[in-house]
């Protein structure tokens, strides 16, 4: 298969007054077009810092970031917007829904930035909100929903651009046990309808088993590449 | 992404945050109500001064009086007048004698209300100032007509109701020192209409004699003021030195030009209007400091949503415009309702103050015979004015709305998703 994203000897720290905080100290890694794939690690060792760099929403200090591609240190910040528009999708910890918007407003949001039709960029964000099972809730706003309704919400509006790479930053971190894997199980459904490549961030061991494949990270190093055993891509 | 979307973004971000952009959007409107009314006012006051001047004077007559004011005032010979009437650009000029130390008695001894007896050629005048020397009684005696006098209105009465002459009375004219050595009877020809409002030519306290009178009382032919009617307004300052230029010592003649006078006076005004529209400006740039202030706060509160906005991939540019958006509509709204309570409040101060100045016309009203000239200012509405002050407005606003607006634009993503 194919390789969407390579990572090739990233390297990013932190400037913390005069000091340097390294989170990422030489990671290297390719992920296959749809393959799920999870990032564990201990809190600290670099997950967020790493899967904000695969998705253009910041620059390595050395190091490569290739998507579907393209090098993300020769593209202007424009362009990464651009891709940030319409290959990825991210979905967070925090939801990161905006507040004053309805469930169906923040699914559309992506697809208004990119210019479509208010008509119809509204049913595509209708159709996907039932695809999470939402339709019900599509004029609530975040605030009158439930954390796993307003994950899912991110979820949709996540693909409602029918992004290549979907990039989750521990998106069951907030939910209970059971609304968590309710999550997990939607994204890999996706993943295997769509086609679509998923990485996940997840502190959950259970979470990362289900994955196709595993990279564990330490100190801003991958430490571990684990291959799931159930498939072999 | 769209502009049309993104004002209707920027548009529902304000109705979230309705006290503030209303506060905001005050400041605004207080601008240009401020400017807005100073201008229609301003222009207002401005065109009613000017009709004012131009009814008092007629703007175009010359006035030439011999000598000037620092070498003290002289006479015109007769060859003096005669090279004025040849000046080119002169459609018409009549010179008058005023007479000094002159009393008028009606037939019964009792002295007449006229303050200035002047000599002057009967149908050159009239023909020159028709207005002036309408005849509200009997008519303007012919050339050939010696021992006539023409009456001002207020010259023929004591008081209000205290009559001294009628037309076909006899007047004495007593000229020179007491006891009044040269006399000379004239019969009263005509009684004039009231000029009403004084400008420098109101006749109404004047008496008109003939030129030739006034030479054989005087006992040579002289003149102290002569009047000229220019053909073209436009060009009276020109034929105002054509005349200064007919005589030898340029300090021999004055010339009064209403015209320079009225520009003069315009120009004060113009400065004057200037000056209140960049007081009134000061507080549009008040305001856009308010915009400016409020956005700064609003940027940093709406942090993690610019953080969320680009993230998701919107464009630097985007979300400059989104909140640029903001500044442009505070000023459109702003300008819009400013220009509607400026000219509102205009209006509204116009007519108090022109009713406030009827009513305290209003005796001096009852005294005049015919139509006063009030006191009207009319705010004038200037499509200029309107469309600077609104302009303005939005530039005002949207280049106060900069500074936070790029500090928004500039927000690092990863960061302002991070920010709490
Ligand atoms: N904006 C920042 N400024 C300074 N230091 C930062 C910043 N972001 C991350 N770091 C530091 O970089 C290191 C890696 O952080 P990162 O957020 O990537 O960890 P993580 O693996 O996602 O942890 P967690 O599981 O707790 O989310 C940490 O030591 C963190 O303190
Ligand atoms: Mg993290």
């Amino acid at each position: 298969m194919a390789k969407i994203l390579e990572v090739r000897e990233v390297q990013k720290s932190y400037q913390i007054g005069k000091i340097a905080v390294p989170a990422l100290r030489g990671v290297s890694f390719d992920v296959k077009e749809g393959e799920f794939l999870a990032i564990f690690g201990p809190s600290g060792s670099g997950k967020s810092t790493l899967l904000h760099l695969m998705g253009g929403l910041d620059r390595p200090d050395t190091g490569e970031i290739i998507v579907d591609g393209d090098n993300l240190q020769k593209l202007s910040d424009d362009v990464l917007a651009e891709l940030r528009l319409r290959k990825i999708g991210f979905v967070f910890q925090f939801f990161n829904l905006l507040p004053r918007l309805t469930a169906l407003r923040n699914v559309e949001l992506p697809l208004t930035i990119a210019g479509v039709p208010e008509r119809q960029g509204l049913e595509k964000a209708a159709s996907l909100l039932k695809l999470m099972g939402l339709e019900a809730r599509m004029d609530h706003r975040p605030s009158e929903l439930s954390g796993g309704e307003q994950q899912r919400v991110a979820m949709a509006r996540a693909l409602v651009n029918s992004p290549k790479i979907v990039l989750a930053d521990e998106p069951t971190g907030n939910l209970d046990t059971k609304t968590g894997w309710e999550i997990v199980q939607l994204m890999q459904r996706l993943n295997k309808e769509k086609g679509q490549t998923f990485i996940i961030i997840t502190h959950d061991p259970h979470i990362a088993e289900t994955a196709d494949r595993m990279i564990f990270l330490k100190d801003g190093l991958v430490e571990a590449v684990k291959e799931a055993p159930r498939r072999n891509a | 992404m769209k502009m049309s979307r993104i004002i209707s973004i920027a548009w529902g971000n304000m109705k979230q945050r309705r006290l503030r952009t209303s506060l905001t959007t005050l400041g605004v409107v207080i601008g240009i109500t401020a400017i807005i009314g100073l201008a229609s006012l301003g222009e207002g006051f401005r065109l009613e001064i000017r009709n004012r001047m131009q009814q008092g004077f007629e703007l175009d007559i010359l006035i030439v009086i011999p000598g000037s004011f620092t070498t003290g005032l002289g006479e015109f010979e007769p060859q003096e007048v005669s090279r004025v009437r040849n000046v080119s650009g002169a459609a018409s000029v009549a010179p008058l004698m005023t007479l000094p130390r002159t009393r008028l008695l009606n037939e019964e001894g009792e002295p007449l209300n006229a303050l200035t007896v002047a000599g002057v050629n009967f149908q050159e005048l009239a023909q020159m100032l028709p207005e002036r020397l309408a005849p509200l009684e009997g008519s303007i005696p012919s050339a050939g007509e010696n021992n006539t006098i023409v009456l001002g209105y207020k010259a023929c009465f004591l008081n209000e109701s205290t009559r001294l002459v009628n037309v076909g009375d006899n007047v004495t004219v007593q000229f020179g020192a007491a006891p009044y050595n040269v006399t000379k009877e004239l019969k009263v020809a005509a009684i004039l209409e009231k000029s009403g409002t004084s400008g420098i030519t109101n006749f109404d306290y004047w008496a008109f004699i003939p030129a030739n009178t006034t030479f054989s009382l005087m006992k040579r032919e002289v003149y102290n003021i002569i009047l000229v009617k220019v053909s073209d307004v436009e060009e009276s300052e020109e034929v105002g030195r054509n005349v200064e230029a007919v005589f030898d010592n340029p300090y021999s003649v004055s010339v009064l030009v209403p015209l320079a006078f009225m520009r003069q006076v315009d120009r004060i005004l113009n400065i004057v209007q200037i000056f209140l529209m960049s007081i009134a400006s000061i507080s549009l740039l008040v305001a856009g400091i308010g915009i400016m202030n409020i956005m700064t706060v609003s940027v940093m509160e709406r942090t993690r949503e610019i953080g969320i906005l680009k993230a998701i991939g919107a464009k630097s540019r985007t979300v400059l415009t989104m909140f640029l958006a903001e500044a442009m509509l505070i000023g459109l709204i702003g300008g819009l309702i400013g220009m509607l309570t400026g000219y509102g409040i205009s209006y509204g101060f116009a007519y108090g103050l022109s009713n406030l100045i009827q009513s305290q016309q209003s005796s001096e009203v009852a005294y005049r015979t015919q139509n006063p000239e009030r006191l009207s200012i009319n705010p004038v509405f200037s499509p200029e004015w309107t469309v600077i002050a609104f302009v303005f407005a939005i530039v005002v606003c949207v280049v106060f709305g900069l500074y936070p607006a790029r500090k928004a634009a500039k927000l690092d993503p990863v960061n302002a998703l991070r920010y709490e």
